[in-house]
């Protein structure tokens, strides 16, 4: 019998850069199919050909045997592909079934059948336990349940391969769990799923096979059940990496950030943060956990001030700052690398020198009576153009030209150059590639070598692990953990982000150093094999 | 590392499209001229005549006066990434007020004339400020509220002049006139001494935009807003800074008109020439950008005293300039490359 | 007395409200579907002139209507395929279109008619005023219905017709996905340029209406800018209604009452200087009274 999908031969040019090197990938019918990746292997551009968002230059599909063209998402959806994205393409505005039915909506007469559309998503949902209301408004669900309002979509639509682009990124463990059993239910029905992750342990915990890709091509093809986490990352760079990070002692010093009782009220009136309380010394990482959503954004926007919050008090050096401008702030020392560094970390159209100038332009050294000095603004941005390593023409260069990895250069730059004593790093290294991740952390404990103090928020785990001296959970907008790092545990932590005690059962775990088996290769060291 | 012109680069990028939509306007322009029976070279021919024909050229910059000082009053809010569409509510506050105080002064000559400017900037000013708090503390777009500010400034002054402050020695809906001493000396012809201080108020923009952190912050705020939330830039601040100049330069257009040309606020006087729209589409048309923004004042102006020259040869209305202006926008909008940071 | 005010007052308040409301109702669609439609006041601005060209030159106020619903359809073309093909400036788009709108119209009308500021003629022939006399009698509808217009029997009756397409029918549920999330829509097969340029387009022949209610449906008379921020009104009202037809009608019922008591002022002696400004300020009033409570918050860029 011929495989659920079978490729063969993908290739895909964007100029110069070859996304796609010929890449052959079999999927079985009943199986789930782990497909594992650095940023830039070629993952996201061959689910993107997969699912008809865009066309490969060259190579076959085929599905159950047949060749097949997709030239759009739609006759993705036609020939029975289906696509979770990691970011969700829901209406918050509609009902859940609103939501499934969109486009293929029952009707009588002219009308939305409502009832009909109703009875069958609640009797797909039935099928495969995927639990939900199916009059709730989107906007009002969890993301765990959001989740499932997309799966629901792609089954509606007889969906038999499935494509889950990087599920668990926005879940607890908890909701990761179940969404494991949901896909273990869908390839017991005779489905296939293609798993695409980075993360190890939940790669090698659900899937019957594992296609790993580097450079735009196939570096491995693995059985699970006769594979190692060693042998998957050997595949994915190509070289033997320690998962270990270096974090030499420091002496802390005094207390840089002190935040008590903080709350903060979202424009509905419920609360994003309530009660939060945290100090942060020179020399000192202390690291946020928690699943995205869970008020940690909104409590970093409320220190930096582009939040206002309800009730507390937030000291930078023993001075108040709750009640001051996001100029103000920056002024008396707070450095900020915020998550978004497209839209609120950069202006795209505006030069690098621009770019890395904002919050220091109205100091003495740029300025006279508001004059533009205009020879030191542009050394001023060359020097860090360099120091940073930041691969752009020149200085007068709009930013909009540039690579995730650089721009995120140009953010940390200004903010680490600075010289504030507070230093906010929100996601500093999502979506960038693994030297960038490396630059950016080697900064970051440079940083904290010089006696800065920085508050570090991440949605990966490992990373916290690896780079914190303390580590606040973040649950529900309130802080419901706080660890040296020697104490905390994988398990430990993940018990806390979803609500739980955090009294596993302790793990061995050395001092200073992240517990091992990483399961997240975002903070991986390279060695040369 | 290449050695670039970052300016000249930039204007590049920019020129072909206004430059192309211009010419398309006159393409269209010309259509509409041979399906109405006239021959559109020979009223093009009249209208680049009228522009710039020695005799003619005082003129047209007299008429560029006011059309500079309105592109600047949009031109300086598009920049910031905002739009005051209430152009010509605050030209009016600014005449009427320019029309009154003098009347009202215990003195004349030079000193009646500084206040009576200013006393006229500053109502503008505070008009144009009400739509940047409607904005800012209330949430109202500005866009909206600033266009609906025009009608009661309109009306008002309307009936002001026509009812309390009307000159009872005329037949006509005016106000009675400025003493000798409080007019704007003229200098050549019909140019008075507000031409010079129109330039003086275009450079000091172009100084500002280009060589300030003011001005940095103003294009870094119109590039992205949340970015310069983000880095500092107090917006809230600055939208009120903005506005109050922006309709201040309003004002200062329609004082100058009042104490230079008028001698007196006559009604729909300053609205009749277009004034407003055309500044906002000569704005448009450069993107705020401060020289490109004055030449295409320059320019929108020049078609417009063509265009009286063209009606007086060829019997075609000079609202055809309006018109081909508005197809140059519509142009611009529709094939200027997108700007893509804010989604 | 007092009587025969409130019926007069009644009466004018519709007749006021009709091209508010069907030029909101163009702009409830368009919000509906993602595109912020600041053109309505240069649209109905070309319908209320081509609507005098074609009763004029058509011999029928009939050919007006439909000239003017042509003009408006071509007149639209620009911001339909603009915002979608194009991807051109949205806002830029619907500014030039006002000015176009406003110079070409001044322009024609020179040209067409050889007339500046005003054009009447009897040639020019207005839309009947239907006098049912078989509802003259019974006591609310009878006055409602009195020597209103076809047009405006139509627009309430529109009302009815986009809420039904917009929250009954498939055709709605998918123009609201577009609207709210252009790209899952995509995804889900819904092709966001048709439905958009296709909703515009749809939603001006509406202005056309609106345009030839104004032009021809009170008085038989094209004057420059006579749509004299009615566009800018029922804007407001989609702003204020959050784009719900029902709300935006009612909305619209308010602003056409204080057109009205515009006119009511203006026959008891006030100048009509300020009169005419009534709607204006009433509707800044309304807006600053709403805003805290809804969220009607516009950025450029």
């Amino acid at each position: 019998m011929a495989a659920a999908l079978e490729v063969r031969g993908i290739v895909k040019r964007y100029g110069a850069l070859v996304a796609n090197a010929g890449v052959d990938l079999v999927v079985e019918r009943g199986e789930i199919h782990g497909i594992m990746g650095e940023n830039g292997a070629g993952k996201s551009t061959l689910m993107n050909i997969l699912y008809g968002v865009t066309q490969p230059d060259a190579g076959e599909i085929r599905l159950g045997g047949a060749l097949v063209r997709l030239r759009s998402p739609l006759d993705a959806i036609r020939n029975g592909l289906g696509m979770v994205h990691q970011a969700f393409r829901l209406f918050d505005s509609l009902s859940v079934w609103e939501n499934i039915v969109f486009g293929r909506e029952p009707v009588r007469g002219w009308v939305v059948d409502g009832r009909t559309a109703r009875a069958a998503v609640a009797e797909l949902a039935e099928r495969f336990s995927l639990s939900v209301n199916v009059d709730a408004r989107v906007g009002d669900l969890s993301v765990g349940v959001r989740q499932r309002v997309e799966i629901l979509k792609a089954l509606y639509r007889e969906a038999r391969i499935l494509i889950l682009d990087e599920p668990t990124a926005v879940l607890t463990p908890r909701e990761a769990d179940a969404l494991a059993d949901v896909m273990r239910a869908l390839v017991a029905d005779g489905r296939s799923i293609l798993f695409v992750t980075h993360k190890l342990r939940e790669v090698l915990d659900v899937t019957d096979r594992i296609t790993v890709m580097r450079h735009g091509a196939v570096s491995a093809r693995l059985e699970t059940a006769r594979t190692s986490e060693q042998e998957v990352v050997r595949a994915m760079v190509g070289r033997a990496v320690s998962l270990d990070i270096q974090r030499p002692d420091v002496a802390t010093g005094d207390v840089v950030l002190e935040v008590d009782h903080l709350s903060v009220k979202m424009e509905h009136g419920h609360s994003a943060v309530s009660d939060a309380g945290l100090t942060v010394h020179a020399g000192e990482i202390v690291g946020i956990a928690g699943v995205a959503g869970n008020g940690q954004s909104e409590l970093i926007e409320a220190i930096a001030g582009l939040r206002r919050h309800a009730g507390g008090t937030i000291r930078l050096r023993g001075t108040e700052i709750g009640g001051l401008s996001v100029g103000a702030r920056r002024r008396l020392g707070v450095a900020y690398i915020p998550e978004d560094r497209a839209t609120v970390g950069t202006a795209g159209r505006a030069s690098a020198s621009e770019n890395l100038i904002l919050g220091f332009q109205r100091r003495r050294e740029f300025q006279r009576w508001g004059h533009l000095l205009h020879e030191r603004v542009l050394g001023w941005a060359q020097r860090l153009i360099v120091r940073y390593d930041v691969r752009i023409r020149d200085a007068q260069t709009p930013v909009d030209t540039l690579s995730g990895g650089n721009l995120q250069k140009v953010v940390v730059a200004r903010e680490l150059e600075h010289q504030a004593a507070l230093i906010i790093a929100e996601q500093p290294t999502r979506g960038v590639d693994i030297g960038a991740i490396e630059f950016i952390h080697r900064k970051l404990l440079e940083e904290r070598a010089r006696g800065r103090a920085i508050l570090l928020v991440s949605a990966e785990l490992s990373e916290i692990l690896a780079l914190s001296d303390r580590i606040l959970v973040i649950y529900e907008g309130r802080i419901v953990a706080n660890l040296p790092s020697r104490e905390a545990s994988e398990e430990r932590i993940g018990s806390l982000l979803a609500g739980g005690s955090g009294d596993a059962p302790p793990v061995e775990a050395g001092p200073l150093r992240a517990p091992s088996p990483a399961p997240s290769l975002s903070d991986a060291k390279l060695r040369d094999p | 590392m290449s050695f670039t012109f970052p300016h000249l680069r930039r204007a590049h990028r920019r020129l072909p499209t206004a430059l192309w939509s211009i010419l398309a306007s006159f393409v269209v322009g010309g259509l509409v001229l041979l399906s109405t029976g006239n021959n559109p070279l020979t009223a093009y021919r009249a209208l680049v005549s009228g522009a710039l024909s020695l005799p003619n050229l005082p003129d047209t910059l007299n008429w560029a006066m006011p059309v500079v000082g309105m592109t600047l009053v949009a031109a300086i809010p598009l920049r910031a990434g905002m739009l005051n569409l209430g152009g010509d509510g605050q030209l009016v506050v600014g005449g009427l007020v320019a029309a009154i105080v003098p009347l009202h002064l215990p003195f004349t000559g030079f000193a009646a004339i500084i206040i009576s400017m200013a006393a006229a900037i500053i109502a503008a000013g505070l008009y144009a400020l009400l739509a940047a708090w409607g904005e800012i503390s209330r949430g109202i777009p500005m866009l909206i509220s600033s266009l609906l500010l025009n009608y009661p400034a309109v009306g008002v002054a309307s009936y002001l002049v026509r009812f309390p402050l009307r000159d009872t020695t005329s037949n006509l809906p005016q106000s009675a006139m400025i003493p000798l001493d409080d007019r704007l000396p003229a200098l050549v012809g019909p140019l008075n001494v507000g031409a010079p201080v129109m330039i003086a108020v275009a450079l000091a923009y172009v100084w500002f935009e280009r060589r300030t952190v003011g001005g940095l912050e103003l294009r870094l705020s119109g590039i992205n807003a949340r970015f310069a939330r983000y880095g500092g830039i107090h917006l809230a601040r600055q939208a009120y800074g903005v506005m109050f100049v922006s309709g201040g330069i309003a004002g200062l257009v329609g004082s100058i008109i009042v104490l230079g040309s008028h001698f007196r606020f006559i009604d729909d006087g300053l609205l009749a020439p277009s004034f407003g729209p055309t500044g906002f589409m000569a704005a448009l048309l450069a993107g705020g950008q401060p020289l490109g923004s004055v030449a295409a004042g320059l320019f929108f102006a020049a078609m417009q005293i063509g265009g009286v020259g063209m009606q007086r040869d060829t019997e075609v209305p000079r609202v055809l300039t309006m018109v081909l202006q508005a197809i140059t926008i519509l142009l611009i909008a529709l094939f200027r490359r997108q700007r893509t940071d804010r989604e | 007395m007092s009587n025969l005010f409130s019926v007069i007052l009644l009466q004018a308040t519709l007749q006021a409200m009709t091209p508010i409301l069907l030029a909101s109702l163009a702009g409830v669609l368009c919000a509906r579907v993602g595109v912020f439609n600041m053109a309505l006041e240069g649209q109905m601005l070309v319908g209320a002139f081509f609507a005098v060209v074609g009763s004029y030159y058509g011999g029928s106020a009939l050919a007006g209507v439909a000239a003017a619903l042509v003009a408006v359809l071509v007149f639209t073309l620009p911001l339909a395929l603009g915002t979608t093909w194009l991807r051109g400036d949205n806002i830029s788009i619907c500014i030039a279109l006002n000015l176009l709108a406003s110079g070409l119209t001044s322009f024609l009308l020179r040209i067409v008619f050889g007339v500046s500021g005003t054009f009447s003629d009897p040639a020019i022939l207005p839309i009947v005023k239907l006098r049912w006399l078989w509802l003259r009698n019974i006591p609310v509808a009878g006055i409602l219905t009195w020597a209103q217009t076809p047009i405006t029997f139509l627009s309430w009756a529109l009302i009815g017709v986009v809420w039904f397409l917009l929250f009954r029918t498939p055709i709605g549920l998918r123009l609201r996905g577009v609207g709210e999330r252009p790209d899952a829509a995509q995804a889900l097969g819904v092709d966001v340029s048709r439905y958009r340029i296709v909703t515009v387009l749809g939603s001006s022949l509406l202005l056309g209406l609106a345009g030839a209610q104004l032009s021809l449906g009170t008085v038989s008379v094209f004057s420059e800018d006579m749509t004299a921020g009615r566009g800018w009104i029922a804007l407001v009202a989609v702003m204020l209604a959050r784009s719900d037809p029902l709300w935006a009608a009612a909305a619209c019922l308010l602003f056409g009452f204080t057109d009205a008591i515009g006119l009511r002022l203006q026959s008891i002696g006030l100048p009509n200087q300020l009169t005419d400004i009534t709607p204006y300020v009433i509707t800044l009033i309304v807006i600053v009274l709403n805003s805290g409570r809804s969220s009607i918050r516009l950025r450029m860029r």
